[in-house]
This record gives C-alpha cells, structure tokens and sequence, in this order.
C-alpha cells in the first residue's frame, strides 16, 4: 500500500467535513501523475513499526515527555527545541488556516509544525515550505503516517522520499528541467473527436507570425518605405538581403540567371524560424521549435514540397536522382536502396537537428541556472561566492544559446536551398 | 536499482561527446590549414566552416538530448 493513499480525499476537498473515511484513492488532476512513479516500496509497514516506538515513548500522554523521548531516541536535539519553542505559533497559524482541523488533537498539529519546519530548514523559503508541507501531509490526522513523515525528512532530507514526492505534489518538480517544454491547453477545444485546443504553443506561433509580419507591414509601407532607411527599415532589408544572397548562392545552376520563384517560401522559413528561436530565448517564454512535432511538421511539409517539384520538373526522369552515374550494375540495387534511405532520412534529420539543439540547449541553461540557484540559497557566504561560477557559465551559454538560435535558423535554411536544388538540378 | 541504471545509462550517452569534440576540432583545424594555404579565400572558408560547426554541433547535442531522456523522461 503506498503512502499517498492514504490522504483524506474528503478533507481535502472540503475542509468543513467532520467524517475522516479513508479512501482508497487519491483524485490527481495533473496529467503527469507522478504519484505512479513513487517507488513501490511498503512505507506503510515502516509505519506500523514507528507507531509502535511512538506509543511506548508516548505513555505518559503528555507533549513534553514526547520531546524528551525523541530529544534522547534517534532524533536530533532540533526536534526538542523546537517542539518546546515555536510550536503555540505555528498551532495558532494552522488553526486559523484550517477551521476543518481538530483542534482537539494537539499531537497530530504538533507533528505537523514540525515537518513544516523541516521543510523550512529544507527549502529555506518559508511560504514555499508551507505549500510543500501541505501538498506532503494534506490535512491528514493519521499520526503514525505523519510521523513517518517527519522521520523521513529528518533523516533523509533533500534526498528522501517525501520530500520529493511534496515537491511533485506542489509542482514545483525541480528535479525536471524539461517542464519548460510543457504544452497547456489555454483555450480548451474539441471538433468531433479531434483535440483542436488552442494552446501555449499556438500562441507563441501566433504571436511569432504576427511579429515579424506586422515588422514587415509597418516598415515596408505603400511607397516601399524610405528611400535612407532608418534603424528598422535596415534590420529589414537586411534580412532580406541576407536570403536573397543565399538563394541565389545555392540555387543557382549552371545557368547563372534564374528566376527565384521559391524565393518568397524560403524567406517566409527562415524568419518564422529565426523569431520563434529568439523569442524562445526570453525568460519564462516558450521555445515553439523545441518540439518536434512542430518541427518535424515543418521539415516534413517541405520535404514533400521538394519531391513535388522534383516530380514536376522532370517527372519519372526524376527517380535517376537515386542512381549516381557511372555505377557498375550489380550494385544497383544497393546504391538505389542506400540513396533512398538516405534521401527520406533527410526530412527526419532536418527536424531533429533544430529540435535536438533548442531542446538541449535549453535544458542545459535550465540545469546550470539551478546550479546557481541552489547554491545561492544555501545561505553561507562560501555557496554565495561560488555561485558566481556557475551564473557566468549561464551567461555565456544565454550568449552562445543566442547564436545557436539564429545558426539553426541559417542551417536550416541553407539545408532547404541545397535540397531544392538537388531537386530541380538534379545533381 | 532504476536510479543507478538510469544514471549509468545518461553518463554512457555522454561518451558520444567524445566524437563530435573531434568532429568540431577537426572543422576549425581545416579551417586554418586552407586559410594559412590561401587567405583571400579566408571568408569564403569560414562560412562554411560555421555551417560545418553548426551540422557537427547538431550530431553532438543528440548525445545530451539523450541523456536527458533517459533522466527525466523514463
């Protein structure tokens, strides 16, 4: 039986309840249910056994003799003091908060005091300390499981279970630094049996688009804009300037002189792609192309494209592009075979490249900043002048992040023209 | 026993670094070879050694991505 089972469902759904019925399930709203990754160990065993010391301990009946016992058992002289302390505040405080709660049983509020200041101890921050230890004990009055609470965060700490499993609780989950990439559903849709929500996502594409299109709109006005271009018609033109060059570089041909008729869709990719990178890079945004389904979406429609236009401009001709020339026959087939492996794989790695870059690039500023972080709140001197290592590493890798974003953009691009060209050229 | 294996298998993920650190010392090796036999070709040749560095880069951020995945994911 896990742990966690045993909350009051009714208490925590309404705190006027009187009745304490023990459910046999918890109701978890989160689509990540992290309650099914908790260790399937028997701490409810662990328990029975901790009950029992707590009763012999506990014969005299009164508080006091508790703190003695514990001071003098395996606890540490912290539980003592502050049993003996600040115990009437804090009672006071939960009391107020939760008119639900017993007044009556002053044991099981003393225990929760003091997981809460462990948790305070823990965390170093008190309003968070008080969420965790509300999400760990819920307002339960089982005293055996909140003092398998309270051992295992004096005993284990950081590292222990229920600490854990209260910051999974809380959502907090620093353990993971890929919740940055969680999609929310902001306006809940359904069409049939299709999910058509308009989410996070959605709304950083939308708001992408809706940048760099109105950029466009407001400095390109009806008369071209102006003929000494400001700050923002430059930045425009220079983009502009900048795929043009680069088409041209690449799909050329032995012609020299062609009509960049693919010109508008590629700048079109390459600026989508460029603002969703960089946008991705502001504090508490969101990285659209950190998906791969966006990304994959993206590289798989223009792969296809390609091939159209392959099959357009030479028709069946076009599948001599599998067959380099000059190849003895009997390895034909293997050539033919390899060619087309290597010929599909290119849409699969156009993808994964931006994805496998934003994603990790990320996760990586994510990890190191809660290095720093960490550091930072350790609340000694010596953690606070080592943070600074880690924070300068942060901030080279924000700048280096920075060029990834618009590299990957380039790469990506250049990647299209070369394959267009293969496309129409034909080698 | 899943933590030591999920760990283990995040740092074997990482050994993949190894290849793209010469892939990447291998780039910019080239790089100043062909500038040193030929300047004026020198800005020409860093645009390619770039592209070359950002392609190399995406093959070594495979190795990071999945360690991550084997930490956080499973």
């Amino acid at each position: 039986m896990r742990r966690i089972f045993q909350f009051d469902e009714t208490s925590l759904n309404s705190s006027s309840s009187d009745t304490y019925s023990r459910t046999a399930s918890q109701s978890t709203t989160t689509i990540n249910d992290y309650s099914l990754k908790s260790s399937s160990s028997d701490p409810y065993s662990r328990t029975a056994s901790q009950s029992t010391n707590f009763s012999s301990g506990q014969a005299s009946g009164s508080q006091d003799a508790y703190a003695s016992g514990q001071a003098s058992g395996s606890q540490d002289a912290y539980a003592s003091g502050q049993a003996s302390g600040t115990q009437h505040a804090y009672a006071s405080g939960i009391f107020e908060d939760h008119p639900g709660l017993n007044p009556t049983d002053e044991r099981v509020v003393e225990l929760q005091c003091m997981i809460r200041e462990n948790f305070e101890v823990l965390t170093c921050d008190p309003q968070r300390a008080l969420n965790l230890a509300e999400a760990s004990h819920g307002e339960s009055n089982n005293i055996p499981f909140l003092e398998y609470l309270l051992d295992d965060l004096t005993q284990n700490g950081v590292s222990g279970e229920s600490f854990r499993e209260a910051l999974d609780q809380v959502g907090q989950a620093a353990a993971s630094p890929l919740d940055q990439f969680e999609i929310v559903p902001l306006i809940p849709m359904n069409i049939g049996n299709f999910y058509f929500s308009f989410t996070n996502p959605s709304l950083f594409m939308l708001l992408t688009l809706s940048f760099f299109l109105l950029l466009i709109h407001f400095i390109t006005k009806k008369g071209g804009g102006n003929l000494v271009p400001n700050a923002w018609q430059s930045l425009v033109e220079l983009l502009y300037d900048f795929v043009l060059n680069l088409v041209k570089e690449q799909i050329g041909g032995l012609s020299g002189n062609v009509k960049q008729m693919f010109f508008p869709c590629i700048l079109v990719t390459f600026l989508f792609l460029l603002f969703c990178n960089l946008q991705g890079m502001i504090p508490y945004s969101f990285t659209v192309t950190s998906h791969f389904l966006i990304t994959l979406a993206l590289s798989f429609s223009i792969f296809i494209g390609i091939t159209i236009v392959g099959f357009q401009r030479h028709g069946l001709h076009f599948f001599s592009f599998l067959l380099p020339a000059g190849v003895p026959l009997p390895l034909a087939p293997f050539l033919v075979l390899l060619e087309l492996i290597s010929y599909c794989f290119r849409a699969l790695s156009l993808g994964i490249r931006l994805f496998a870059n934003m994603m990790a690039g990320h996760s990586l500023v994510k990890i190191l900043s809660g290095f720093a972080w960490t550091m930072l709140c350790m609340n000694e001197i010596f953690y606070f002048i080592g943070a600074l290592g880690p924070l300068f590493i942060v901030l080279a890798l924000t700048g280096l992040e920075l060029g990834v974003a618009i590299l990957q953009a380039y790469v990506f691009t250049i990647l299209i023209c070369i394959y267009l060209n293969d496309a129409i050229n034909l080698h | 026993m899943l933590e030591g294996a999920k760990s283990i298998g995040a740092g074997a993920a990482t050994i993949a670094s190894a290849g793209a650190a010469i892939g990447i010392g291998n780039v910019f090796s080239s790089l100043i070879h062909s500038v040193a036999r030929n300047p004026s070709l020198a800005k020409q040749s860093f645009g390619y050694a770039i592209l070359g560095f950002a392609l190399t880069e995406a093959i070594a951020l495979f190795a990071p991505m999945m360690a991550f995945l084997i930490l956080f994911v499973f």
